[in-house]
């Protein structure tokens, strides 16, 4: 089953696409004349179809809404053409090559500026930063640039070597020149998508803090993501200037970088191909419309329309609602697939080694589907990071204010290895404070926090991650465009790979190891059935088990619980009280609970926090007899 | 160097010009900073106060009630808005939420264009407004002058609309916090409506009473929706304080740039927003970790 | 057709052949219908940019890309009038034509002219683009129409690369027959240099010596081209430059340069800015009380610019023109063109629509003199530099740089008093003879490509 899982969400059939892209392209200068299409409006398509891979990476992948990109166009168009204008440099091809990377380096500094903000400021920053290049293109650069006037004169390509070369022309002949160029950015674009790196962006894109709590250095993929970008719109306009012997200056204005995200929404955003549709559609009806006498001058707001129709109702454009009528007419062949993935799943099970874990027998049948092997394959445990006498966590006098409220005040506590810790406290007592500092996720005002004896204080989430420390949310924070196996991918990465990493050209099945991890999560967390979900078609018990998964995925040593069983059905909560049980092996649990009969079958050590202090410890026995913690809850529902 | 009568009157048209970036910027912050939309739409109803204030004096003659008839223009093309699409967005991610307002502000320009030409549309300066005032060194246009007074006023009018009555409590409670406005019992979506349509209120305002001294046509408003773009970020996205400030800011630089190179007074803005980002991200009034 | 293959172009023949293979095959029919004549006509050159698929039928195409949004509009808008009028004379083979081309019958070289008109928004790349569809699906045989030299500039290497007779109809800027200059590309109207040679020294007459000028320059080609042509002459009779604002094409508020320039101590403002920018510029410098303070001096003066500022504004104003309808009082051509035109649109033509129609008249007498389409034959016709009989007075065509050698006009703005009618704004006060102000032909650079 897990091959054809994995098979499926890393490409399928491997070069289908890229063959299917490649006839396509090949067909065109034969089909688009009989319709009355012509090579220049097909190569322009083209264009903003390379322009809109790149954005698509940075937008559809990664989430991140860019109204700058003409910033990058232009600056990857002007540098070639003025390379090939004013300079002795007359290969076209190397021009292009240089024009791309200075746009990514243009890229990489305005993404220094932009990428500190997400959402609406980034939006609006790239505009303002595009606006910028626009003034400078215009004016201070004008002696580089022409200015207003572009730069006329862009040579055409000569392709070949020495003795054997070909003088490329205008037409169906500079089509195929620019053809090749897409085919090789929709090639590395597919790569890149489908690689581990993509993954982990699609994961930024449908939730950046989690994607950080799991061990991603999310700026450093942002930053990579938006630079790749810059590089495919420095290509997409330095063909431009090739294509029309001229690079105008208002490729760096607003409405190139509009007109760009525009295209990709209508085509469809997410899909690589949506912008190329976008881009085929608008020109289509740019150069339809303009032939019919009176709705001519209407082109652009008819355009305006579709585009806010397709916004509002069909927000996934052309390719994306394809995708999805496709995909709705898988189950018709699902019948064969379960068949096919139940041989695979019996032949990958046989390898398993018998499960270890020792609370095994304590748990209900009803945990376990009837048709699972008993064997299973290990899950990871991080090694310990170092070591200090046995002791996996450890805060001193941790405090934090926030403006003069305390939150939390002085709390020491130290928890050894291999204990289930439960945390409780009422409302208000500062629980949520304490494990968000614990994770890294919130900046003490003072005190320290040791992860087996290492200080681990203002190190931030994603490092303290990568250093053998989860944690599950009290409100679950999946990843809610993937699948349930697309979202256990994700923590797998950060640990397989480290906060880091441009292997953008692998595939999944290269990461050795990712394959196992998942599975056995899946597994843990009985969600084996369901790994091809999307995460926003499971029931509410599946995605607390999931959002769990997504902690233990990681493989954590230390792994903090955040009110693992709240809003639970009474079976739900029997359920995932077992799983808490078979994850204790080998693992520090720190548990916050407001179920306290769970808690004190759970824990075998009860930390109690109110108005922010550490008010009592001891075992469950000791706890439930404190004077102390009675009070504290009797004044709490008093007080309620 | 500039001599002193130029950098006085520089400083004064950038307090001018700022003035109006602030007002300008001040609807869309309070639209954002209450309903968490971005609206991209913002400089098509800035142009749609113009066209509507224009309208309006073709047929009065008096620009006084151009200005009314450009107010009431923005304020009906911004509730239609708000009620046929923006209110369906309120829960969707802020991405979609630029996108769909950015495709308003197309078919808005477009309508326009297709209604009145693309040609410039003749707002004349009011005969009260005619003339220029001389305060010794500094000479100034009245018209302009008494538009800076428009302006101010139309700031005071939000400021004690924000500051001093109950519907400005509740919208700075709900840039707060809008779950604990919800839960008050307050009816938040009608809120909004108001509050989106004082935003177009505000844009058209500004559109109709910078017409005579600009050219009145459909994509007028760009420029001024990218320049309040940059006067948000100074100022801090949501901030009312700040798009002031950030407007006077903005306003002062391209004027005091253009004494030394007009050609770099538009890039000084920008490059000024990029060193404050580095800075401080979150802007000089922002709030951190708002987003 | 068949001579196609062993007559290959090495840029066009792959595109035209692909183009020849479609057209067997859909449109077969259609071209033996087309008449042997044309066919037979077509053997005789070689083919080379649209020639000879452009005129297999009965019409040719002639491809109009005006900006008809943006701050050019109104110019753009009275060039499609000019190119309307113009096309209509030539189909009809009325009087009018004939005069400027003797030759002509109905239509150009027998065949009807057919048109297409685009919006280039006065942006060079979209005005690329509907160049490019002009020619690769219309076949344009001919394209026209600019207000921007930018947008001419962009459109005249496009052509040229395509082997299109490419004709701008407004370009300011000394690069359009300068060092970007064009084999395919013919100005016909005045530019920096003939614009302000022939106004500085009738300004220096009216205003004395010894003036001090601040200019409010668009910062782009045209606007730096009169800036450095009007500094040239206005200091070499004297006076002094004292200021130079540069505000981006399309700006909408020049307060900031107009005070830079109220606090430079000049006495004359020129105003390069065009279209709407000028009308606009020049309110506000008004409200600034510039103009109360500075004589105003328009070196290229904007068709319309007149109607929008008003007749007091203008009074005293100088500047130069193309045209102005004014011509008519003296000119039979000019007469039957302005009274033609008036009977059509309602108004007087301004020198957009007189530069539109004039270039169009100019390349039907260019076709109709080469005997052929052939635009390398029509390229050599134009630069023979006959002199040619127009309603500006002879004019003839400098082969070297393909500038029209042509009167400048210098006008000057009436009393508001003196006007014998609403659109009598100007007084023209001087016809300057085109030989006495073209520039040496190597001072700006242009270096002709190759035709074929």
């Amino acid at each position: 089953m897990m091959l054809q899982r994995l098979s499926r969400y890393s490409g399928g059939r491997p070069w289908v696409a890229e063959l299917i892209t490649l006839i396509v392209l090949l067909l065109c200068p034969v089909v688009l004349p009989l319709v009355g299409i012509s090579a220049d409006i097909a190569s322009r398509i083209l264009i903003w179809g390379l322009f809109g891979l790149g954005f698509d990476i940075l937008f559809g992948y990664t989430g991140l809404l860019s109204f700058g990109q003409a910033a990058f166009f232009g600056t990857g168009g002007f540098v070639s053409a003025f390379l090939l204008t004013q300079t002795g440099i007359h290969g076209v091809f190397l021009a292009l090559m240089i024009g791309m990377l200075v746009a990514m380096a243009a890229g990489v500094v305005v993404g220094f500026f932009t990428l500190r903000r997400s959402g609406i400021y980034f939006a609006m920053i790239t505009l303002a930063f595009a606006e910028m290049f626009h003034f400078l293109e215009l004016s201070p650069l004008s002696a580089w640039t022409g200015g207003e006037n572009g730069l006329t004169g862009v040579p055409m390509p000569i392709v070949g070597f020495d003795s054997w070369h070909f003088q490329i022309s205008s037409g169906w002949t500079l089509y195929g020149y620019i053809a090749a160029f897409f085919l090789v950015g929709y090639i590395v674009a597919h790569r890149i998508v489908l690689s581990p790196f993509g993954q982990v962006l699609t994961a930024l894109r449908d939730n950046t803090p989690r994607a950080l709590a799991t061990g991603h250095s999310v700026r450093k993929y942002k930053l990579t993501a938006f630079v790749i970008a810059a590089g495919y719109a420095g290509v997409a306009g330095g063909l431009l200037g090739v294509l029309q012997s001229y690079m105008p200056p208002d490729a760096v204005a607003f409405h190139t970088s509009g007109q760009l995200v525009m295209q990709s929404i209508i085509g469809g955003a997410g899909t690589l191909f949506g912008p190329l549709v976008g881009a085929a559609l608008w020109l289509g009806m740019q150069d339809f419309l303009q032939d019919i006498p009176f709705i001519a001058e209407a082109w652009m707001l008819i355009l305006g329309i579709v585009f806010v129709i397709l916004i509002t109702a069909f927000r996934q454009g052309i390719l994306g609602a394809v995708k999805q009528l496709v995909m709705k007419t898988e189950p018709a062949t699902a019948p064969h697939a379960t068949e096919l993935s139940a041989e695979i799943s019996r032949r990958t099970h046989i390898k398993g080694v018998p499960d270890e874990h020792p609370n095994q027998d304590n748990i209900p049948d009803h945990f376990f589907r009837t048709d699972t092997p008993t064997t299973k394959p290990d899950l990871l445990i991080v090694p310990k990071s170092s070591t200090s006498e046995g002791i996996a966590l450890a805060c001193r006098n941790l405090t934090k204010h926030y403006g003069g409220i305390y939150a939390n005040e002085g709390i020491t506590l130290s928890i050894p290895e291999g204990q289930l810790r439960g945390i409780i406290g009422p409302n208000g007592a500062g629980k949520s404070t304490f494990f968000k500092m614990l994770a890294g996720e919130v900046v003490p005002t003072e005190g320290q926090i040791f992860l087996h004896g290492a200080d681990i204080t203002g190190l931030g989430v994603t490092a303290v991650s990568q250093l053998g420390m989860s944690k599950s949310y009290q409100i679950n924070e999946l990843f809610s465009k993937l699948t349930v196996e697309q979202n256990l991918a994700i923590p797998v990465l950060a640990r397989l790979r480290g906060e880091f990493r441009t292997d953008m050209l692998k595939s999944l099945n290269q990461v050795p190891g990712l394959r196992q991890q998942i599975e056995a999560t899946l597994d843990l967390v009985n969600l084996d059935q369901r790994a091809d979900i999307p995460v926003t078609e499971l029931a509410y018990g599946e995605k607390r088990r999931l959002e769990i998964g997504l902690a233990l995925a990681s493989a954590p040593n230390v792994l903090l619980l955040d009110e693992p069983l709240a809003g639970m059905s009474p079976r739900e909560r029997a359920d995932t009280v077992q799983l808490l049980k078979r994850i204790r092996a080998g693992r520090t649990l720190i548990v916050v609970e407001h179920d306290m009969d769970a808690m004190f079958e759970l824990a075998e050590y009860i930390s109690v926090l109110q108005e922010g202090r550490l008010l009592a410890e001891g075992t469950p026995e000791e706890i439930k007899n404190d004077k102390r913690v009675q009070d504290a809850y009797l004044g709490g529902i008093e007080e309620a | 160097m500039p001599s002193l009568p130029l950098f006085l009157s520089q400083l004064f048209n950038g307090l001018a010009t700022g003035l109006l970036l602030s007002l300008i910027s001040a609807g869309l912050t309070i639209i954002y900073g209450t309903l968490g939309v971005l609206n991209l739409a913002h400089g098509a109803l800035f142009m749609v106060g113009a066209y509507a204030g224009f309208m309006a004096l073709q047929w009065t003659g008096s620009f006084v009630i151009a200005i009314f008839g450009g107010m009431i223009g923005s304020l009906l093309v911004g509730l239609v808005m708000e009620r046929v699409i923006v209110r369906f967005y309120y829960q969707r991610p802020p991405e979609d939420q630029i996108l769909v307002t950015f495709g308003i502000g197309i078919v808005i320009t477009e309508l326009v264009r297709l209604s009145f030409g693309g040609i410039s549309k003749p707002v004349p300066i009011p005969s009260w407004g005619e003339g220029i005032t001389r305060m010794g060194f500094l000479f100034y246009p009245n018209y302009r002058i008494e538009m800076m007074v428009f302006v101010a006023i139309a700031l005071l009018a939000l400021y004690l609309l924000l500051y001093r009555t109950r519907l400005g409590m509740i919208v700075r409670a709900g840039i707060e916090d809008s779950l604990m406005v919800n839960m008050l019992g307050i009816n938040v979506y009608r809120i909004f409506l108001l509050v989106f349509g004082i935003g177009a209120m505000t844009a058209g305002f500004a559109g109709i009473v910078t017409s005579p001294i600009l050219a009145v046509t459909p994509d007028m408003g760009e420029v001024f929706l990218v320049q309040s773009f940059v006067v948000i970020v100074i100022g801090g996205v949501g901030s009312f304080p700040g798009a002031i400030i950030g407007g006077i800011i903005a306003g002062e630089i391209v004027s005091l740039t253009s004494m030394f190179s007009p050609a770099y007074s538009q890039v000084m803005l920008f490059a000024v927003m990029a060193v404050l980002l580095a800075v401080r991200p979150q802007g000089l009034f922002g709030i951190e970790g708002r987003e | 057709m068949n001579n196609d293959d062993d007559q290959k172009n090495p840029k066009n023949g792959i595109d035209r052949r692909d183009f020849l293979k479609l057209s067997a095959g859909v449109a077969g029919g259609m071209m033996l219908s087309g008449g042997v004549s044309q066919l037979a006509q077509a053997a005789d050159y070689p083919a080379i940019g649209n020639y000879p698929v452009g005129i297999k039928g009965s019409s040719v195409f002639m491809g109009i890309a005006v900006p008809r949004t943006g701050p050019y509009s109104a110019q753009g808008e009275d060039e499609i009038k000019g190119y309307l009028l113009a096309i209509d004379h030539i189909n009809k083979g009325s009087s009018l034509a004939r005069a400027y081309s003797p030759n002509s019958h109905k239509g150009v070289m027998g065949k009807k002219i057919e048109y297409g008109i685009a919006d280039n928004q006065t942006k060079p790349n979209v005005a690329v683009q509907a160049i490019s569809k002009f020619i690769s699906e219309h076949k344009a045989m001919m394209i026209t129409g600019s207000v921007s030299s930018a947008v001419a500039i962009a459109a005249g290497k496009l052509c040229d690369r395509e082997r299109t007779i490419y004709l701008p109809a407004i370009s300011g800027s000394n690069a359009t027959t300068g060092k970007d200059c064009q084999r395919y590309s013919f100005r016909a109207c005045h530019f920096a240099y003939t614009s302000a040679k022939a106004l500085a020294p009738v300004i220096k007459n009216a205003l004395g010596a010894g003036k001090k000028v601040a200019y409010l320059t668009p910062d782009y080609t045209y606007g730096h081209s009169v800036y450095n042509s009007m500094k040239q002459f206005t200091e070499a009779q004297g006076w002094s430059t004292v200021n130079n604002q540069l505000p981006p094409l399309g700006t909408s508020d020049f307060s900031t340069y107009l005070l830079n320039i109220a606090n430079s101590g000049a006495d004359v403002l020129v105003n390069i800015c065009f279209g709407r920018d000028a009308v606009i510029s020049t309110k506000q410098a008004k409200q600034f009380g510039l103009l109360d303070k500075m004589t105003l001096v328009m070196p290229y003066m904007a068709p319309f610019f007149e109607e929008e500022v008003g007749a007091d504004l203008l009074q005293g104003v100088y500047g130069t023109t193309e045209f102005w309808w004014t011509l008519a009082e003296k000119n039979p051509m000019a007469k039957e063109f302005v009274a033609d035109f008036e009977k059509k649109n309602g108004r007087k033509p301004g020198w957009s629509a007189h530069i539109a129609f004039l270039q169009t008249m100019l390349w039907a007498r260019a076709v109709e003199s080469a005997h052929t389409f052939h635009p390398p034959t029509v390229v050599a016709e134009y630069e023979k530099g006959n002199k040619i009989t127009t309603d500006i007075g002879d004019v003839s065509w400098r082969a070297a740089d393909h500038q029209l050698e042509r009167p400048v006009f210098v006008i000057r703005g009436k009393k508001p008093s003196a006007m014998r009618n609403k659109a009598d704004f100007y007084d023209v006060v001087e016809a300057v003879p085109g030989a006495d102000v073209m520039p040496p032909i190597e001072l700006f650079g242009c270096k002709l490509g190759s035709a074929t």
